[in-house]
C-alpha cells in the first residue's frame, strides 16, 4: 500500500478509488510504453541478421559484398530457383525437404511420447528407483553431441542401419529425450498430485490419467519441447550426412552445406534456401501456440 | 469436481498416503503400467547410449592425447575463452530469456506477433545464419558498418579483427541464436503458474517487478537452474558459432574447447585428441551434472 | 572452351590412342561386384557430371557396380576420419584435402596401392609420384598410399581492368617477386583516389583458417630462397640459416604489407572462400589462390573470363631465378578394412588410364590439371592459347620447375599446417608487436616439437 501513500500526496483530497484508478492507468501507461520500447529493441535485435540474410537472398552476386544497405537490384530469382530446383545443389530440394519433414515429425513424435511417458511414470507414478533412470539419462550429455558422432557411426554399422534415416532418428531421439524428461519433470512439479490421486480414486487407469489429465495440463511444455525436438531434427546436419550416404536420403541442411564446398557459391540461392527452409517450424510453432494457453486454474480440470 | 469433493478426496488421500508409506509405492497393475511407460526409454538408453558413450570415453582415455593437448600453444587461450563463453554467454542469455519470458506473457495481438518474429533466430539453420553474421560484421562490406556509416556517419570498427571484439561478437551471436529457445521454455514454465496466484498477489498490491521477484521467480527458480545447467553442458559442445562467425580468429583467439576438439579430430585426423579436448571440460561438467541430479530428485515446488 | 581445329583434334586423339595402345591398356576383368566410393563434390556441376560419366563408363566396361556418394569436401573429411577411426570404411575414398592421406598413411590406415600406380607409372609427372609416396609409421617404409589423379598449382589472379582503370598497363607488370607485389600498391592508391574506398592491392590471406594462408606463406618463403625448409627425408631444416632468413623475410614482408593497408583488414579472419568473394567483388586487385577455381567461377561472365581476369604465373625471384611452383596432387586412397578391395583397385586402374583420366578432368572444365605431362602435351586443349587461364595453370603445374606440397615428405607438416604455426607467428608480429625473428623462433620451436613426433626412418 506504500505506493498509494506516495501518490496520495499529489492527488487532491478525493475518493481513494478514483486515485487508485488513476494510478493504475498511469502504471499501465508506463508499462505499455516500456513494453513498446522493449518490443522495438527486440525487433531490431532479432531482425538485423535476418535482414542481412534476406538482403543477400535478393541481391545479385556482385552486390553481396558491397557497401549497400538496401539491395540495389532486388530480384526474387533466388527463391524461384530454389522452388523450381533450378540449381545443381538444389536438384533434389523437394525430395530432401520431404526427408526433413519425415525426420522432423518422427523425432518430434517419438521424443514427446517417450519422454512424457517416462516423466509421467517417474514423476507422477513415482516408480521405484525412477531416479536411477533420470540420472542415467544425464550420461548422454557427458560427451557433447558432436563428439559422439564417430561412436554413433560405428554402432549404426553394427546394428545394420547404415544409410538408413532411422539411424538419424534414433540418434536424435537419444539426444532430445533426456532434456525433454527434465523439462517435463520440472514443469509437472507445479501440477498438484491431488489431481492424479482423485482420478485414481475414481477408478481411472494410469493410462487414462496420463491421457486425460497429465497431457492436457502439460500442453505448454509439450509445445515448447516439441518445437525443440522439431528444430533439433530440422537443423541438424552432422549426424545426417555422417550416417547417410546417398543423395536421396539427404536432408536440406546437408544440401545447404554444399554451398560451403566451393570457394565461390551463389550466396543468394543459399540464403533463399535457408529462408524457405526456416519457415515451416515457425508456422508449426504458431499453429500449436494456441495450445499454450496461459492461466491454468487449480481445480478447473474436467474430471 | 468442486471444492467439497476435492476436500473429501484430500482426506482419503491422506489415509492412502500413510498406508503407502508402509507398503511401498505402486501395486499390481499400476506397477505394470509404470514399468511399461519407462521401458521405451530404457530400451533407447541400453541400445543407443551405453555403447557410444563408453566408446567415446574410451577414445578420450589415452593419456598421450592429453599430453599432446597441453602441448598445443593455443590450449590455454582456448580454456579461457571457453570459460568466458560459458560464464557470460550462458548466464546473460538465460537471464535475458527469463526477463523476456515475462514480457511475452503480456496480452495483446502484437505481443503474439512479436513472439513469432522473435523465434526466427531459433528456426533458421545455423550455417547460413552464422555465415550471414560473419559477413554482417565484416569491417569493409558488412551490413552493420554500412548502417552505421549511412545512418550515423561513423566508421565502425572491424568487429572480428581484434581478440576481444571478436570474442564479444561470437558470444553475442550465440546469445542471439539461442535466447529465443530458452525464452520459450521459460515461457512455458511461467504458464504453469496458476492465474489465481498472480491475481491474489495483485490484490495485495504487488505488480510488475515486485510480482516478478516475490511470486514468479521462486516458482521458476528450479526450472531456471535446471535450464542454466543444461545450457552450460550443451554449450560446451558448441563449435559452430565460433567456427562460422569468427573462424576462430584472429589467430585462434576465439577458439573454444569444442572448436579445438573438432579441429584436432578432423583436420588433424586425430579423433582421440579431439575427444580429449572436450573431456578436459569434464571437471566443470561433472559437478553440474551432480547438481542437476540432486535438483531433479527434489523437484517439488511449494505453491 | 576455346576453339580448336578439326585437324588438331584428330592429331591429338590419334596421339592419345597410340599412347594408350603403347602404355599398358588395362582390361577390366574383375568379378562383377559392388564397391562403395566416396568422392568430393566439384566446384561446378560439370565436375560432378564428369565423375558420374567416369563411373558409368567403368560400370559398362567391367560389369561391376559402384555405389558412390558425392560429398562436399569439408563434410567428406569428417566422414573419412570417422570411417577410418571406427573401422567402417568404404572401398575407395578421394582425398578431401592434402593432409588426410599423409596422416592416415602414417597411422597405417591405408592400403598400399603400388600395383595400381605401376600400371601408369611412366606417364605420371615426378611430382605426382613424389606426392603419393607416403610414409607408414608401422612398417617404417614409403609406399604409394594413394593414386594421383588431379594436380594444381597456385597462380596469381589479377583484374586487368582495374589496372587499366588506375591508369597502368598490364604489360607493365614486373617480373621479379618484390617488384611484382609492389606494383599493385600505386594501383590501389589510384583506385582509392577515384572513390573505390574499399579496394586493396592484394587479397593475400593472412588468417589461421584453411589452406590459402599456408599456400601464401609457402610461396613467399620459396621466393626468398627457403624452399629447403622441409626436405625429401622428412626433416625440418630450421637450423639452416638460409631457411631461417627466408621465413623471417616472408613474415616481415607480409606483416608490413598488411600494416601498410594493402591487404583488406578482414583478411585475418578469412576462410578459403572469403578471398574468392573479395576478389570477385573487386575488393582486391590481385589474389593468390590455388587451381583455376577463381576463374572458373566466373566462366559464364564472358567479359570477366575472356578479358578482364588475368592468370599470372609466379614471377621470378628477386635475383632473376625461376621460382618453383608448389604443386599439389589429389587422388584416391583405399582404406584398410575395405570390403571390396578388388573392385576398388580395378576402378582406380580404369580411372587413371590416360584417355579416361583426361576426359574426366576435361569434363571438369580443367580446374585441375592432369598429372601426366605427356597427355597435356598431346591434347592441345590443355595448352590452348585461346584460354590463357588454363594454359598458364597447366604450364605452371606440369612444365615449369615444381616442388610438391610438403605433406609428401612428412605428415608432420600436416599438423604444422593444421595448427597454422607460421600464421600464428604472423599474428604475433602484427597483433602482438613481436619482433619478426622472435616470432619466427617461436614458430620454429613449435614446428620442431611437432616434427619430433613424426620421426622418419631413412631407408
Amino acid at each position: 500500500m506504500t505506493a498509494v501513500v506516495a501518490e496520495g500526496r499529489l492527488a487532491p483530497a478525493r475518493d481513494t478509488s478514483q486515485t487508485m484508478r488513476r494510478i493504475a492507468r498511469r502504471r499501465r501507461f508506463i508499462g505499455n510504453t516500456f513494453a513498446g520500447l522493449l518490443g522495438a529493441v527486440l525487433i531490431i535485435w532479432t531482425l538485423i541478421p535476418i535482414y542481412n540474410i534476406v538482403m543477400v537472398s535478393l541481391e545479385s552476386h556482385s552486390d553481396v559484398f558491397s557497401n549497400v544497405i538496401w539491395p540495389q537490384h532486388p530480384s526474387l530469382d533466388g527463391f524461384w530457383l530454389v522452388l523450381t530446383q533450378g540449381y545443381w545443389y538444389l536438384e533434389f530440394f523437394w525430395h530432401q525437404y520431404g526427408n526433413s519433414i519425415y525426420l522432423g515429425a518422427a523425432v518430434t513424435i517419438l521424443t514427446l511420447v517417450i519422454s512424457s511417458l517416462t516423466s509421467f511414470s517417474i514423476g507422477r507414478m513415482r516408480i521405484r528407483h525412477g531416479w536411477l533412470i533420470t540420472n542415467a539419462a544425464l550420461l548422454t550429455y557427458v560427451i557433447p553431441q558432436s563428439f559422439l558422432a564417430i561412436p554413433f557411426y560405428r554402432i549404426m554399422q553394427a546394428y545394420g542401419l547404415t544409410d538408413n534415416i532411422w539411424a538419424v532418428i534414433a540418434a536424435l531421439v537419444t539426444f532430445a529425450t533426456p532434456y525433454a524428461i527434465f523439462i517435463f519433470h520440472n514443469y509437472a512439479a507445479a501440477i498438484p498430485m491431488e489431481l492424479d490421486e482423485s482420478a485414481r480414486i475414481d477408478g481411472a487407469t494410469p493410462f487414462q490419467i496420463y491421457y486425460k489429465i497429465y497431457l492436457p495440463l502439460m500442453m505448454p511444455a509439450l509445445v515448447a519441447v516439441g518445437t525443440y525436438a522439431l528444430l533439433l531434427a530440422w537443423n541438424e546436419y552432422l549426424y545426417q550426412f555422417l550416417l547417410l550416404s546417398s543423395k536421396q536420403s539427404m536432408t536440406v541442411p546437408v544440401a545447404l552445406a554444399q554451398f560451403l564446398n566451393s570457394d565461390e557459391a551463389p550466396w543468394n540461392y543459399m540464403m533463399a534456401t535457408a529462408i524457405i527452409y526456416a519457415l515451416p517450424p515457425v508456422l508449426v510453432y504458431y499453429g500449436f501456440r494456441r495450445r499454450m494457453a496461459a492461466g491454468l486454474t487449480m481445480g478447473g480440470v474436467k474430471g | 469436481m468442486d471444492a467439497s469433493q476435492v476436500l473429501d478426496g484430500n482426506r482419503s488421500l491422506a489415509r492412502r498416503a500413510r498406508s503407502r508409506m508402509f507398503r511401498g509405492s505402486l501395486q499390481g497393475s499400476e506397477y505394470t503400467w509404470a514399468l511399461a511407460f519407462v521401458i521405451p526409454y530404457i530400451a533407447i538408453f541400453l541400445i543407443f547410449v551405453i555403447y557410444p558413450v563408453v566408446y567415446g570415453l574410451w577414445l578420450g582415455s589415452d593419456p598421450a592425447s592429453y599430453v599432446e593437448l597441453f602441448d598445443d600453444p593455443i590450449y590455454q587461450t582456448t580454456i579461457i575463452n571457453t570459460a568466458l563463453y560459458l560464464a557470460i554467454g550462458v548466464n546473460v542469455k538465460m537471464f535475458l530469456a527469463l526477463l523476456l519470458s515475462g514480457f511475452f506473457m503480456r496480452r495483446g495481438w502484437w505481443v503474439k506477433a512479436l513472439l513469432m518474429i522473435y523465434v526466427l533466430p531459433w528456426a533458421v539453420p545455423q550455417l547460413p545464419v552464422f555465415i550471414s553474421i560473419h559477413w554482417m560484421l565484416n569491417g569493409d562490406y558488412g551490413l552493420l558498418n554500412n548502417l552505421l556509416f549511412e545512418l550515423f556517419g561513423i566508421e565502425g570498427p572491424s568487429w572480428l579483427d581484434s581478440h576481444w571484439l571478436a570474442l564479444g561478437s561470437v558470444i553475442l551471436a550465440y546469445i542471439w541464436k539461442w535466447m529465443p529457445f530458452w525464452t520459450v521454455i521459460l515461457l512455458a514454465g511461467r504458464m504453469a503458474i496458476p492465474q489465481e496466484i498472480h491475481e491474489a498477489a495483485k490484490i495485495d498490491g504487488a505488480t510488475g517487478i515486485r510480482s516478478f521477484v516475490h511470486v514468479s521467480f521462486p516458482l521458476l527458480a528450479n526450472l531456471y537452474l535446471v535450464c542454466t545447467l543444461l545450457s552450460t553442458i550443451f554449450t560446451v559442445g558448441d563449435f559452430n558459432t565460433a567456427t562460422f562467425v569468427s573462424g576462430g580468429g584472429p589467430a585462434f583467439s576465439t577458439f573454444t574447447l569444442a572448436t579445438l576438439g573438432i579441429r584436432d579430430a578432423f583436420d588433424l585426423a586425430q579423433p582421440r585428441v579431439g575427444v580429449a579436448a572436450v573431456m578436459t571440460a569434464l571437471p566443470l561438467v561433472v559437478p553440474l551434472v551432480i547438481i542437476l541430479m540432486r535438483k531433479l530428485r527434489t523437484a517439488e515446488v511449494q505453491l | 572452351m576455346g576453339s580448336v581445329t578439326r585437324r588438331s583434334v584428330l592429331r591429338g586423339s590419334l596421339g592419345l590412342v597410340a599412347a594408350g595402345a603403347l602404355g599398358c591398356p588395362y582390361i577390366a576383368n574383375a568379378a562383377a561386384t559392388t564397391a562403395t566410393v566416396w568422392w568430393t563434390q566439384g566446384f561446378v556441376p560439370d565436375e560432378d557430371a564428369a565423375f558420374r560419366k567416369l563411373v558409368a563408363d567403368y560400370e559398362k566396361a567391367s560389369g561391376n557396380k559402384l555405389d558412390y556418394s558425392i560429398v562436399p569436401f569439408a563434410p567428406l573429411r569428417q566422414k573419412e576420419v570417422s570411417a577410418v577411426t571406427s573401422g567402417v570404411v568404404p572401398d575407395v575414398m578421394e582425398d578431401a584435402d592434402l593432409e588426410f592421406a599423409a596422416l592416415t598413411a602414417w597411422q597405417d590406415q591405408l592400403l598400399d596401392l603400388s600395383d595400381v600406380v605401376e600400371t601408369q607409372k611412366s606417364r605420371y609427372s615426378e611430382i605426382a609420384l613424389l606426392s603419393r609416396q607416403l610414409y607408414d609409421n608401422r612398417t617404417k617404409e614409403r609406399h604409394f598410399y594413394g593414386v594421383p589423379m588431379k594436380t594444381f598449382a597456385t597462380p596469381f589472379h589479377i583484374w586487368g581492368d582495374l589496372i587499366e582503370k588506375a591508369g597502368f598497363k598490364t604489360s607493365d607488370i614486373p617480373n621479379t617477386w618484390d617488384k611484382f607485389i609492389d606494383f599493385f600498391v600505386p594501383v590501389q592508391k589510384e583506385l582509392q583516389a577515384k572513390g573505390m574506398r574499399h579496394t586493396y592491392a592484394s587479397g593475400f590471406v593472412v588468417s589461421t583458417i584453411g589452406v590459402d594462408p599456408i599456400n601464401t606463406f609457402n610461396a613467399f618463403v620459396t621466393a626468398y630462397g627457403g624452399d629447403g625448409i622441409v626436405t625429401r627425408d622428412g626433416k625440418l631444416h630450421s637450423e639452416d640459416p638460409k631457411v631461417r632468413e627466408a621465413v623471417i623475410q616472408a613474415l616481415t614482408r607480409l606483416a608490413k604489407f598488411f600494416k601498410d593497408g594493402h591487404i583488406p583488414p578482414g583478411s585475418v579472419n578469412w576462410n578459403d572462400a572469403d578471398d574468392n568473394n573479395a576478389f570477385h567483388s573487386k575488393l582486391c586487385v590481385m589474389d593468390f589462390d590455388g587451381s583455376l577455381s577463381t576463374e572458373l567461377a566466373m566462366i559464364n561472365d564472358k567479359q570477366a573470363y575472356d578479358h578482364d581476369m588475368l592468370t599470372h604465373p609466379l614471377p621470378m625471384s628477386n635475383d632473376g631465378k625461376q621460382l618453383p611452383a608448389q604443386t599439389g596432387v589429389f587422388g584416391a586412397v583405399i582404406p584398410k578394412g575395405a570390403k571390396n578391395v578388388e573392385v576398388g583397385k580395378d576402378f582406380l586402374k580404369f580411372a587413371i588410364q590416360p584417355q579416361v583420366l583426361n576426359e574426366y578432368l576435361k569434363g571438369g572444365l580443367g580446374r585441375w590439371a592432369i598429372p601426366m605431362p605427356s597427355v597435356a602435351k598431346e591434347d592441345p586443349w590443355w595448352l590452348d592459347p585461346k584460354d590463357p587461364h588454363r594454359m598458364t595453370h597447366t604450364q605452371m603445374a606440369l612444365f615449369g620447375p615444381t616442388i610438391p606440397w610438403y605433406e609428401a615428405y612428412s605428415p608432420a607438416i600436416a599438423q604444422v599446417n593444421a595448427e597454422h604455426v607460421f600464421q600464428v607467428a604472423w599474428g604475433d608480429i602484427v597483433n602482438g608487436g613481436m619482433a619478426p625473428d622472435k616470432a619466427a623462433d617461436k614458430a620454429f620451436k613449435r614446428a620442431e616439437a611437432i616434427f619430433a613426433k613424426y620421426p622418419i626412418r631413412q631407408s
